[in-house]
């Protein structure tokens, strides 16, 4: 016994340094579940607050290019409300004399939500984005975002005021994707190279595509709208004896200048999931 | 008392040193130095190993919530803290009854250098694999290890040699 008490003492430091890596093994490899426990990562407010205090000075500097965009987007806005008015006014007789041709517009499906950047980073192989905005805003996990440009990525958790995105630069995300003009889908990824470039994968020998083509987004998981723009097709090679194609695709969103970002809150979400999870236990 | 103080202090200015400014640096897009470490590199030599290993594991824990990466950090900083008394007898000679904070004072230049390069690497090199889980990309993962730590530890001797003794 004391033998055993003596070799105890003798390795504590050893046995303290094993406890020690395997805690932090384990946290590595359950991270799934963690990231569940909003606690211990950066949507916890204490650190969110820090972020937040970091981002207003960092902002600062960024706000010229964020007015940019802002006055861009503003113009074309107006341009569209002016097309709509013109459209209307063109069709405002023909309601008047035929009431058939009126019909009812379809009811809107998706609601935008926006919200701040307030943490960011391009240059590891997992990348998280953090914003301003939480449950109490209406966000939930699985809601897509995009900005202006495209496609950002999704919302992996949420605490009550601040959420955690997981972007297109990420080695978890695989993104469903496909072709603007044919249609073909393939899951998009990035390498973790280049924050400006991911791979489309599973696109086969035979499908017809060519450099510049866009991609979107196919809407089937409910995130994201179909059609939302994800990139363009920057380079691609077939190697001997495969049967896909290696595409580069050049991302719509540049990642490095994120500061807006609009989070999609589609409407019938929960209904589309209870009738798909319906049709699985059928 | 003074001591303990210091370290609270450099540790909490490690701490936000490295979310808030160095996590930031995206240099090449490859290149992310990481200095929190200094906090343990800079212990007394003579410190009880079992509260080296804490502290690192707490350091560790606090950069990993900082950056979302649960584990990571933690575990890279608690290896390194666990090695430190190894590299220090390796690389250098400490008198007996004397409990020196290393540094190029104390340790001699050139020593105080092996004992940086060779921590700094160990924790990047543990660090960068964790965080890939993967050999696919080994020689993206290895060019980033070099890169980061040569920019980690020119900052690591920035910073020491304006700290008097």
């Amino acid at each position: 016994m004391r033998n055993l008490i003596n070799f105890l003492i003798q390795y504590s430091v050893l046995f303290l340094f094993l406890l020690l890596e395997i805690i932090s093994f384990s946290l590595i490899v359950n991270y799934q579940d963690y990231q569940k426990s909003v606690f211990l990562t950066s949507s916890n407010s204490v650190v969110s607050g820090l972020y937040k205090v970091s981002n207003s000075v960092v902002e600062f500097f960024n706000l010229r290019t964020a007015n940019d965009n802002l006055s861009e987007e503003n113009t074309a806005l107006k341009n569209q409300i002016i097309d709509l008015q013109n459209q209307m006014a063109a069709l405002q007789p023909k309601v008047k004399d035929d009431s058939l041709n009126f019909k009812v517009p379809p009811q809107a499906e998706y609601q935008l939500i926006s919200a701040k950047v307030i943490n960011n980073s391009t240059n590891k192989l997992l990348n998280y984005i953090t914003i301003n905005k939480g449950s109490r805003d209406g966000i939930r996990v699985d809601m897509g975002v995009i900005n202006d440009e495209g496609a950002v990525g999704i919302v992996k958790n949420v605490s009550d005021k601040y959420a955690v995105i997981i972007p297109v630069l990420n080695q978890k995300t695989e993104l469903s994707c496909k072709f603007k003009k044919s249609n073909y889908t393939g899951p998009l990824s990035w390498d973790g190279f280049d924050y400006r470039f991911a791979q489309l994968n599973d696109i086969a020998r035979h499908v017809e595509f060519s450099l510049g083509d866009t991609l979107v987004t196919t809407g089937f998981a409910g995130s994201f709208p179909e059609g939302v723009p994800v990139g363009t097709i920057e380079n691609f090679k077939m190697r001997e004896g495969e049967q896909y194609y290696d595409i580069k695709v050049k991302l719509a969103v540049n990642f490095r200048t994120l500061s807006h970002v609009k989070i999609i809150n589609y409407l019938n979400f929960e209904e589309l999931r209870d009738l798909e999870k319906k049709a699985e236990e059928q | 008392m003074i001591l303990f103080l210091q370290n609270i202090l450099s540790f909490i200015i490690l701490v936000l040193t490295q979310v808030l400014v160095l996590n930031n640096i995206q240099f090449l897009g490859f290149i992310n130095p990481y200095i929190y470490m200094l906090f343990i590199l800079s212990l007394p030599v003579k410190l009880q190993r079992w509260i080296t290993l804490l502290l690192g594991f707490a350091l560790g824990i606090t950069i990993d919530i900082f950056s979302n990466t649960l584990g990571l950090h933690a575990f890279s900083t608690v290896f390194i803290s666990f090695f430190r008394n190894d590299v220090i007898k390796l690389f250098t000679t400490i008198e007996e009854g004397s409990n020196p904070i290393p540094s190029f004072h104390s340790f001699g230049v050139g020593n105080y250098i092996k004992y940086v390069v060779a921590l700094v690497l160990m924790h990047h090199t543990i660090l960068f694999f964790l965080e890939a889980f993967s050999f696919t990309h080994i020689w993206l993962i290895i060019f980033k290890i070099l890169l980061s730590s040569t920019v980690s530890i020119l900052i690591i001797f920035a910073i020491r040699s304006f700290s008097k003794k």
